[in-house]
């Protein structure tokens, strides 16, 4: 028996794959303009790790993440941005025409290129910079079978997670100095109450070709209220951060015409178990149309979208209180792509607020130097409203350049 | 003196091809590989002579309505994991995908412009493509020449999408094997802008396949070696091969 399972094993072995590959980045930042209490750099090592290991159809990934905020290492003044975070952690198994995961992971859905209003499988991480996308893996499994053009899955979510937030001196903790943030996230039913999610996604052969995908969901809302307990004359206020129910609809598309790319994202929730959030509807719709070869091999992209949020129940909260930016809102930018070997590319742009006068403007220039360096430089300004509480109201005029050093293995 | 003088011609015309009929026997030699696996290495040298290299996994399926290919980025690191998924359509604009690991994104490629280079290349888009005699028109007859002591035919094609990048295509195919040697690439000005050498052709199953292409850039002086690596044919891919869910697995 042994004679036979030796060479057995160092056959499997030798069949199978192991894939190691990450990052180390330096992410520096200078708010020229912030509140004078705030802090007015920030300085943040950051690290992933993803590791695969495939034999035939069967694949297990990991994906760690890790941040180390300078202020929480030197300072007194702790940020509490510094973590290491578990991302993913599943196993995959792919059939001739059906593919199973169970485990913890990410996923990606939408088409908009600003703000992807239907991606809400993952929450995100609320220690780090907000103009970045920082997904937390939740628990769940998987399964999707293939037709020829297209994929129906079934995945079911197991668990809603608390969403972190940076302390008061780090410029982007968007509440007064008197909030105190309780990260525990409240919830009428348990946590761990499943979410279901059944989805169809597929691409037409036509002229003008289309991938479309619509998803149906029942469970926990990605969207999350938050609520104040009842203060006590000189302690901090307390906020909660809340989920509730709903059954929800939602879909991505994207049509191609000729060089122009047409997008859509929309999705209707209708709120089964919380008194204080209503039924609700958030479109997106854009536009991106490339013009080739502008200066050399250069492309240009100019990219338009336009988001619109709105809830249907008055004395519900409103999208001031739900901190929704992208409730009205308008964006024009492009993307200018050196098609160089260095990867090199300028994106920019304006969110214009059309309903509370706020604008954000910013622009992001990322190149790579010597293979496994990248250098992303950004700047970023943001004029809030005067009058009405939005996020960036809260946040102040906001004016900030930053470095990102990357080296890739 | 008729007498003679008609006889020649004729005899010439027994003799003389026509520029497609080259064409139809280049891809006649070149096709029926089914589908191809291989490992590529795209060398980048700039015009002082600095290299930069990049590694990809190829798959290919050959179809009668355009070739399905997946492309794999190896390095460098910061793509790795990168995927880009082609259907070629003869009659319309080809369907593109690309896989970016990072963002586990999905993104649909609008580009119709096949002129634009491919990953700071001297190489385009349009350029990588299977070769199809469709995409062309041809009209005359192959000029003979003799380079480097061998028999070769001067063909002359012409792009007919308007979304090319070139005017004129002159290429130069082997008498013997019908394998293209090198092919003259003419801008949208008619000016000669590139130069392709092909070399280290090799026989799968009785199918020649490309070894390496050398694109010279005579406008900017830069020039890039693609080089396939073990390559296999006829390894019964099927449609399901390259279908989407391909690009997360």
């Amino acid at each position: 028996m042994r004679q036979l399972l030796l060479p057995m094993m160092l056959t499997s072995s030798l069949l199978a794959e192991f894939d190691v590959k990450g990052f180390v980045a330096l992410d520096s930042q200078v708010y020229l303009t912030h509140p004078a209490q705030k802090h007015g750099q920030n300085f943040t090592l950051q690290q992933q790790l993803e590791m695969t290991y495939s034999e035939g159809d069967f694949e297990v990934v990991s994906l760690l993440n890790a941040q180390l905020d300078s202020y929480d290492f030197f300072g007194n003044e702790e940020n509490k941005r510094t973590f290491i975070r578990l991302d993913e952690l599943y196993g995959k198994y792919n059939l001739e025409n059906d593919m199973v995961t169970l485990g913890r992971n990410v996923y990606f859905w939408g088409a908009l290129e600003v703000r992807n209003i239907v991606d809400g499988f993952n929450p995100e991480d609320l220690r780090n910079d907000p103009f970045e996308t920082d997904k937390m893996g939740v628990m769940n499994a998987q399964y999707s079978h293939y037709t020829e053009s297209g994929e129906f899955s079934v995945i079911v979510k197991f668990e809603e997670r608390d969403q972190k937030m940076a302390d008061f001196p780090y410029v982007y903790y968007f509440f007064p100095l008197f909030v105190h943030y309780e990260d525990t996230l409240q919830s009428e039913s348990s946590r761990y109450r499943p979410t279901l999610y059944v989805s169809y996604s597929g691409s037409t052969d036509t002229e003008y070709a289309v991938d479309y995908a619509l998803i149906l969901q029942h469970g926990y809302d990605s969207q999350r209220y938050y609520r104040a307990d009842d203060p006590l004359v000189g302690t901090p206020v307390n906020f909660q951060q809340h989920a509730y129910l709903v059954n929800k609809v939602s879909t991505y598309n994207t049509m191609v015409v000729a060089d122009t790319l047409l997008k859509v994202e929309a999705l209707y929730a209708d709120v089964i178990d919380d008194p204080n959030i209503s039924d609700y509807l958030h479109l997106g719709l854009g536009v991106e149309h490339t013009l080739t070869q502008l200066v050399g091999e250069a492309d240009l992209g100019l990219i338009a979208e336009y988001y619109y949020y709105d809830t249907f129940e008055s004395a519900k909260y409103t999208d001031l209180e739900l901190f929704e930016i992208f409730q009205n809102d308008l964006f024009i930018g492009g993307r200018y792509s050196f098609n160089d070997s260095d990867s090199s590319s300028i994106i920019g742009g304006a969110v214009l607020d059309l309903d509370y006068n706020e604008q954000s403007y910013y622009v992001e220039y990322e190149t790579r130097m010597a293979d496994v360096l990248k250098v992303h430089f950004d700047y970023r300004y943001i004029e809030p409203s005067k009058d009405a509480l939005t996020a960036f109201h809260l946040l102040g005029r906001h004016q900030r350049v930053g470095l990102n050093l990357v080296y890739y293995f | 003196m008729y007498k003679i003088v008609i006889p020649i011609l004729v005899a010439a015309n027994l003799f003389a091809i026509s520029n497609l009929e080259v064409a139809q026997k280049g891809d006649a030699v070149m096709s029926g590989y089914e589908d191809s696996v291989s490992e590529m290495q795209m060398i980048l040298i700039n015009a002082s002579g600095q290299k930069r290299v990049r590694d990809m996994k190829i798959k290919v399926l050959e179809r009668d309505g355009g070739d399905k290919s997946l492309m794999e980025f190896l390095s460098p690191s910061d793509v790795k994991g990168t995927k880009f998924l082609s259907y070629e359509h003869a009659n319309k604009d080809d369907d593109q995908w690309l896989y970016l690991p990072a963002l586990k994104r999905v993104k649909r490629i609008a580009s119709r412009n096949k002129s634009g280079s491919f990953m700071g290349s001297e190489f385009s888009y349009e350029d990588l493509t299977a070769f199809n005699i469709d995409k062309y028109d041809y009209k005359g007859e192959a000029k003979e020449m003799v380079v480097e002591g061998k028999k070769m035919y001067q063909t002359v094609r012409i792009p007919n999408s308007k979304n090319s990048g070139y005017t004129k295509q002159v290429a130069l195919v082997d008498s013997q094997t019908f394998l293209t040697m090198k092919v003259d690439y003419y801008d949208r000005k008619k000016e000669l802008l590139k130069s392709a050498m092909f070399s280290d052709y090799k026989q799968l199953s009785g199918i020649w396949r490309i070894g390496t292409i050398t694109m010279i850039n005579h406008q900017n002086d830069k020039k890039t070696t693609l080089i396939w690596k073990n390559e296999t044919i006829k390894n019964g891919l099927k449609e399901r091969d390259f279908h989407k869910r391909v690009l997360k697995k």
